[in-house]
């Protein structure tokens, strides 16, 4: 398939890469030169504009960092619109709202370009080893067409509903992970003022009801104090900024969510926002005095 | 003066006649006629825009609902920019986010037209009365042009600080109140699970350490069970969307305005948003299932 790929941060490189390993042929367009490079080292071909990659490709998959992003390279001067042939699919995988989602399909759609939202889960890790949780909405015949790039980049594939659909089932995921991070900082942080050894409790704790991949995967960086990134603090604060403006406008109350979120702008706020989310144990630290 | 007033609904038109009476020279702009029509009867003149209003005016005040309203009123077309002359002065009175309100400063500043953000508390009552707080951001010299027209609608009139510090007192000032509202109808709440007299809590509360302007005000509509706008739930649940996007974006943990904001939202769900926000009383209430 002829594939576009916008987007080649952290998680977006990755993932172009397996697409080429699969063996589709990319067309890359970054705002920084520099970013396409590893990419056009593996064999893509460099567009000059989002409309450029646009022209030339069945499918566009974008990864941008938030809203104004995405509604900038899909539909402003030069963006995806411009260029689409008729057909198109836009595939958006970045985590934005779900409304602002349903405003860009829709406008994309006048114009003949069919969007679906497929954000993700899994980190970093995840989009190099090919095991991302990809989570969609949209047309159901236009993510049956797409199912294969996303074989090429996930594991977990799923179709969830219309448009904004994947960005409701994300908000979900950054509800539960995003909490989950705080839990199981606040459980570790416990142990270790209470005297004991947290990295015995994290194992006792998989063996019953407490087992979850977070406390596991998370809990074990905090165990081993790695808290290079990762997913960056003020990524997931941008997540929960989204969960709460939705709760907001819907007029849903989300206590836990509203918490937690207090969390991670503590985290940014004291300097923590560019290491990874387990370093959440670090601020529960500093509230309770110091590491000892 | 001469003084330009727009936005004349329950909170503008008493401090509009405030200004009259003082002797200030009134015009005004309403988007619906009727609305103008009180302040022409009592000798305000009535113009046709905003541009209008503001060529004739040395100073305009406008008291409106949100940040887009003040940016369409001062530089949508026909706005006060456009009819400002050199050295005159916006004094907007509306609650909008701080960095809205520095935009619009240094936006002015470029035309040599001055600022002022000067947000007000204590509702309708002391708007009627003249005796509203005023917490004002602006440059000293700015803000004692206008201190004669603060005097004539209010009683504590603090400049803050610069463009924006008005708006920042303001955030606190909802936070303060609409949090420790939240606790005011907890506390009904318990005692009502208790089946203890609400009336005779509140005055004993009122002796003491707990007293506080929330408990006697919004106290005193939740034992009666008057809930009828005061002022409308629904403004106070905008103001903590700003204040909690705010808090996001400086990276500050509001863990109790978060929990508060999520009561608001359910408030909204229930339809009560043109009610007075004692209505919290009665979000606790749906949740247990208890009823009038």
């Amino acid at each position: 398939m002829n594939v576009g790929f916008i987007g080649l941060g952290l998680m977006g490189r990755p993932m172009a890469l397996n697409l080429i390993r699969a063996g589709h042929a990319l067309r890359v367009w970054a705002r920084r030169p520099e970013s396409m490079q590893p990419l056009l080292d593996a064999g893509a071909v460099a567009a000059s504009s989002a409309a450029d990659v646009a022209a030339a490709v069945d499918v566009v998959i974008t990864m941008v960092g938030d809203a104004p992003d995405v509604e900038r390279v899909a539909l402003g001067p030069d963006g995806i619109a411009e260029g689409a042939r008729p057909g198109l699919i836009h595939v958006d995988m970045s985590t934005i709202s779900p409304e602002v989602t349903q405003s860009i399909a829709a406008r994309l759609a006048e114009r003949g370009v069919t969007m679906l939202d497929a954000p993700v889960s899994g980190g970093e890790p995840g989009a190099i080893q090919g095991t991302l949780t990809i989570m969609a909405g949209g047309d159901r015949d236009a993510f049956e067409r797409v199912r294969p790039l996303f074989e090429a980049m996930g594991r977990t594939i799923s179709y969830i509903g219309g448009n904004g659909a994947g960005q409701v089932a994300k908000a979900c995921n950054q509800i539960v992970t995003g909490v989950g991070v705080a839990a199981v900082a606040e459980a570790l942080n416990f142990a270790r003022k209470s005297g004991v050894d947290a990295g015995a409790v994290r194992e006792v704790l998989m063996g019953g009801f407490a087992a979850s991949r977070i406390l596991d995967v998370h809990g074990g960086r905090m165990v081993r104090r790695e808290f290079q990134p990762g997913f960056k603090a003020w990524m997931h604060q941008k997540d929960m900024r989204i969960v709460l403006e939705e709760a907001h406008r819907l007029g849903l109350q989300l206590p836990t969510a509203a918490a937690a979120a207090q969390l991670y702008n503590a985290m940014v706020g004291c300097g923590l926002g560019e290491e990874d989310s387990v370093a959440m144990l670090k601020l529960f630290e500093r509230m309770s005095g110091g590491q000892g | 003066m001469r003084v330009g007033f727009i936005g004349l609904g329950v909170m503008g038109r008493p401090m509009a006649e405030h200004v009259l009476r003082a002797g200030h020279t009134l015009g005004v702009w309403a988007r619906r006629p009727e609305s103008a029509a009180p302040l022409v009867a009592q000798g305000a003149t009535a113009y046709d825009t905003p541009a209008a209003l503001a060529a004739a005016s040395d100073a305009v005040i406008t008291i409106i609902t949100n940040s887009r309203d003040v940016e369409g009123v001062a530089f949508g077309p026909d706005g006060l920019a456009a009819g400002f002359a050199p050295g005159a002065v916006h004094v907007d009175m509306s609650t909008i986010a701080p960095e809205a309100a520095r935009a619009f400063a240094r936006r002015y500043a470029e035309r040599g037209i001055d600022w002022v953000d000067a947000p007000v508390s204590g509702g309708e009552q002391a708007a009627q009365a003249g005796t509203l707080a005023i917490m004002a951001g602006a440059r000293e010299d700015v803000f004692e042009r206008v201190r004669p027209l603060f005097a004539a609608m209010g009683k504590t009139i603090v400049r803050v600080g610069e463009a924006g510090a008005g708006q920042v007192a303001k955030a606190c000032n909802q936070m303060v109140m609409i949090c420790a509202l939240q606790a005011c109808a907890e506390a009904m709440h318990l005692a009502r699970a208790h089946g203890v007299d609400l009336a005779a809590v509140r005055t004993a509360l009122m002796g003491g350490s707990a007293a506080s302007r929330v408990l006697e005000v919004m106290g005193d509509r939740m034992v009666r069970r008057d809930f009828s706008a005061g002022i409308q739930a629904r403004l106070h649940h905008k103001d903590f969307g700003i204040l909690l996007d705010e808090a996001v974006k400086i990276g500050a943990p509001l863990p109790i305005a978060a929990q508060t904001w999520q009561q608001l939202n359910a408030l909204m769900k229930q339809g009560w948003g043109y009610d007075d926000t004692s209505s919290l009383l009665k979000v606790l209430e749906a949740a247990t299932g208890a009823s009038e």
